[in-house]
């Protein structure tokens, strides 16, 4: 935590969307901030810093030097892969990186020597589910001397950091009942190691289980979806609670100052038929199917719930508010805030006060919104087009892909902008009322893909500021953009295309300063460290996944070439020239 | 689809259902229904196998019955799809693979000469007490206190225990089982638990700590741990959320796969 160096606040009036950015033209205050998210000379969580911020305070590859980035190394996993998702984790000058099959690698970060390979062992074909022709992973997290992982089967895996054996392996559910797997990185906070999972459009109740690092042994659960006598629980007509959804599938935040865990919770099940899981005459501008469609935060010692905000009451688009969640300070009003800032698949974004979780802004990214017709300053949606039963209707954004999908956003404290790709593709939905089988799919109907008509470019690369979402620039791309964002302080912006380019972006302009081949589409998140005075930056290359093939086939004769694989690509500047 | 289906119309008999005769176009759209809810999620494939799922494209691939009914069993290896033998019923399969042909122009699929082997045991084997047994037994809603947390029985749940040999007669017999013989003592470090001995090896062992649920498989290097016989530790405190009656059920249940096995 740094001292504010400025005094001069942003003043801002809340939810009135009158906002005078007195900082944006003095830049300099921007920087002086409180809550320091940066990464310096490692990148020791999912997000960068557990803020989320996904940006680096290394400079040394800069807007000035960046068109002289060459790869350095290339580590190949020789995995067949279906995208390598992974956010490599760097601590101690090692590099770890997972796939989606439970491999692990630590390797040398400065030249790509292997140290060690930790294999997660095959399924049991016995006890192989749908879930398991799939599995995803998207990273590991490292604490003291541990690597955790979640594997495709619902375990939490603790790794020796040096030697890579097995520390200590819990079950967190069984994967054939409940649908699910974890795919998305583990949280560290304190002493705990948290996971969420997937299941969220299958017959499942959603939770985040947090256990100690050191033993393995359970700490705490926390079910997104209360059981009868727990506040909330009203929210859910008759039993539909027991399969209601609300899958926490990414990764959350962590505030060590409030000791708060924040995280993003999925849609409600089934998703896009509500009949038999909304109470008859419930409000939709009240909390509908608590805590689904919601972020919320937690105690760390115990998982109690300290407050919740639900973006979207009654999903009923499959807008899964499951995504990162930006831990950032701000002046609001001549007072500094602690801040939040969380955007779900629909592309509304959220500012709210991550102390008391109240809605401070709200705004939306998506171009193509039809599936409302707008939205109040104090976040109540107006106009829901939902999906019917047994007619189709096509609204924007999809949900399947969302505006955004999983991949991050990046804050740079130096620009004081939010970094973030949006989608525009549409969905013909129908809605159908499903009898719960759990573990098993629970739709409530079905949605396919589709590009809205007479749009050429399909995706835009923007910078926003986060607190009242002026678009600053925008950069237009024709296919999908589903690759994390990385901000330096060398005033660039890193992020990838599914055609396997990696590119740099001047942070102010968005002119593109660089780009580099790496020979499959980018479905990753790359990163940035420093190993004795040199910068690296690595991104995973590697298409596919669930929504790879999906948005390819809408591009017929282009989406093809977009190439599966799975190494790690590394650059640096040239070391003569650093 | 119905209206070219309405041509092909004819009387099969249903396997699993016999003397019953049904239309083919109930057995389609019982496909399709079981298409909708199982395959056509959006995230899978799209509904009436187009384009614009995550999955492939389905209809009009010229696929023969064969294929689909191998590819719906068994999955597709190297691919994203998955064998549906032993997720549905084969009223399902039988179903959705008729449906899946018409979308492939096949105008009057078979439907009565499904590969049985290898889809899921019917209910009907069990009796009412074992099928609630069974719900107990991996009841989500107890969390990690569900008997499934420590055991795979059918195939189904953590196989922390070791495997059941016997059932016990009733749920008293089950509440006082001995867990002597099986649960030691490891201590690592300061700290004693209740432990089951997975392995030991030349120079790491391996065992369940069962201090609360869920168990934490440890591995350990042999020169931090230290393992003796016996610990207080007693089955009877995990049951706490089982009412006798309902332990009564669960062990019919189990009587009932240990007769299946």
């Amino acid at each position: 935590m740094s001292r504010a160096l400025c005094e001069s606040p942003i003043a801002a009036t809340v939810r009135t969307g009158l906002f005078f950015s007195l900082c944006a033209a003095l830049g300099p205050c921007v920087q002086a901030q409180h809550m320091d998210g940066a990464t310096g000379a490692e990148w020791p969580h999912y997000g960068g810093t557990q803020s989320a911020w996904r940006y680096s305070a290394l400079d040394q590859i800069n807007r000035g030097n960046v068109h002289e980035l060459a790869p350095a190394w290339i580590f190949q996993t020789g995995e067949d892969a279906d995208a390598f998702q992974a956010t490599p984790i760097v601590v101690d000058g090692i590099l770890y990186v997972s796939t989606n099959h439970g491999q692990v690698f630590a390797v040398d970060a400065a030249t790509g020597d292997p140290i060690w390979h930790y294999r997660y062992p095959p399924p049991d074909p016995n006890a192989a589910s749908f879930i398991l022709t799939r599995p995803q992973n998207r990273g590991v997290a490292v604490s003291e001397g541990r690597v955790f992982l979640g594997t495709y089967d619902n375990h939490v895996v603790a790794i020796d950091a040096s030697t890579g054996l097995e520390l200590w392996k819990v079950n967190v559910d069984n994967t054939r009942q409940c649908g699910c797997l974890i795919s998305g990185a583990p949280l560290i906070a304190e002493d705990k190691v948290i996971v969420g999972g997937t299941g969220g459009d299958g017959a499942h109740r959603g939770y985040l289980t947090a256990f100690d690092t050191a033993t393995g042994r359970l700490a705490w659960r926390f079910y997104i979806v209360p059981g009868p006598g727990e506040p909330g629980n009203e929210t859910w007509k008759g039993d539909s609670w027991k399969h209601g959804g609300g899958a926490a599938w990414m990764t959350g935040s962590f505030d060590p100052e409030l000791r708060l865990v924040y995280w993003g919770t999925g849609n409600a099940a089934s998703d896009f038929y509500s009949g038999d899981r909304v109470r008859e005459g419930a409000d939709l501008d009240g909390p509908v199917n608590l805590y689904t469609a919601s972020v919320v935060a937690l105690e760390v010692d115990t998982g109690e719930l300290r407050w919740y905000y639900q973006e979207i009451p009654n999903d009923v688009w499959d807008y899964d508010s499951a995504y990162e969640v930006v831990l950032f300070d701000r002046m609001v009003d001549g007072e500094s805030r602690k801040l939040l800032l969380h955007m779900n698949k629909s592309g509304l974004t959220f500012v709210l006060d991550r102390v008391t979780g109240e809605l401070i802004n709200v705004f939306s990214v998506a171009e193509e919104q039809t599936w409302i017709s707008g939205f109040t300053e104090d976040g109540r949606l107006l106009g829901r087009r939902e999906p019917r039963e047994g007619e189709s209707i096509n609204v924007c954004p999809s949900g399947l892909v969302g505006a955004k999908s999983w991949n991050q956003m990046a804050y740079s404290p130096r620009t004081g902008l939010i970094y973030t790709p949006t989608i525009e593709i549409c969905m013909d939905v129908t809605a159908r009322q499903q009898e719960p089988i759990e573990g098993r799919f629970f739709a409530g109907g079905s949605a396919s893909v589709n590009l809205p008509p007479g749009r050429e470019m399909i995706s835009h690369l923007d910078a926003y500021d986060p607190l009242t979402g002026e678009r600053k620039w925008t950069l237009p791309y024709r296919y999908v953009l589903v690759s994390s964002i990385l901000a330096t302080a060398g005033d660039l912006v890193f992020t990838g295309d599914p055609e396997g380019f990696f590119f740099a972006l001047d942070a102010d302009t968005g002119e593109e300063l660089w780009r580099f081949q790496t020979g499959a589409g980018l479905r990753s998140s790359s990163v940035t460290y420093q190993i004795e005075g040199r910068q690296f930056v690595a991104v995973p290359s590697g298409w596919g996944s669930v929504i790879g093939p999906m948005t390819a086939s809408l591009f017929p004769g282009e989406g093809e070439k977009w190439r599966h694989g799975s190494a790690l690509v590394v650059f640096a500047l040239p070391e003569a020239s650093h | 689809m119905r209206n070219v289906l309405a041509l092909v119309t004819v009387w099969l008999a249903i396997p699993g259902a016999p003397g019953q005769a049904q239309d083919l176009q109930e057995i389609l759209d019982q496909g399709e229904q079981t298409f909708l809810v199982t395959c056509a999620t959006g995230y899978c494939h799209a509904a009436g196998g187009a384009l614009g799922g995550g999955a492939s494209r389905l209809a009009g691939r010229g696929f023969d019955q064969d294929y689909i009914r191998r590819a719906t069993l068994r999955g597709l290896t190297g691919t994203a799809m998955p064998g549906f033998g032993e997720v549905l019923s084969t009223e399902e399969i039988n179903a959705v693979v008729a449906y899946v042909a018409v979308l492939n122009d096949i105008a009057n699929p078979s439907v009565g000469d499904m590969v049985l082997e290898g889809t899921a045991p019917a209910a009907s084997e069990l009796s009412d007490e074992a099928v609630e047994g069974r719900a107990l037994f991996h009841e989500s809603v107890r969390g990690f206190t569900r008997c499934a947390t420590c055991h795979r029985v059918a195939g189904s749940g953590v196989p922390a225990a070791n495997p059941m040999l016997n059932v016990p007669a009733d749920a008293a017999a089950l509440r006082a089982m001995a867990t002597l013989d099986s649960v030691s003592t490891a201590t690592v470090g300061r700290e004693s638990m209740p432990a089951l001995l997975v392995s030991a090896g030349a120079s790491r062992t391996m065992f369940y700590d069962f201090t609360s649920p869920p168990p934490v498989l440890r591995t350990v290097d042999n020169d931090d741990v230290s393992l003796e016989p016996g610990n207080p530790w007693r089955h009877d405190q995990v049951l706490g959320t089982y009412s006798d009656p309902e332990l009564e059920r669960i062990l019919e249940y189990l009587r009932a796969v240990v007769q299946i096995n």
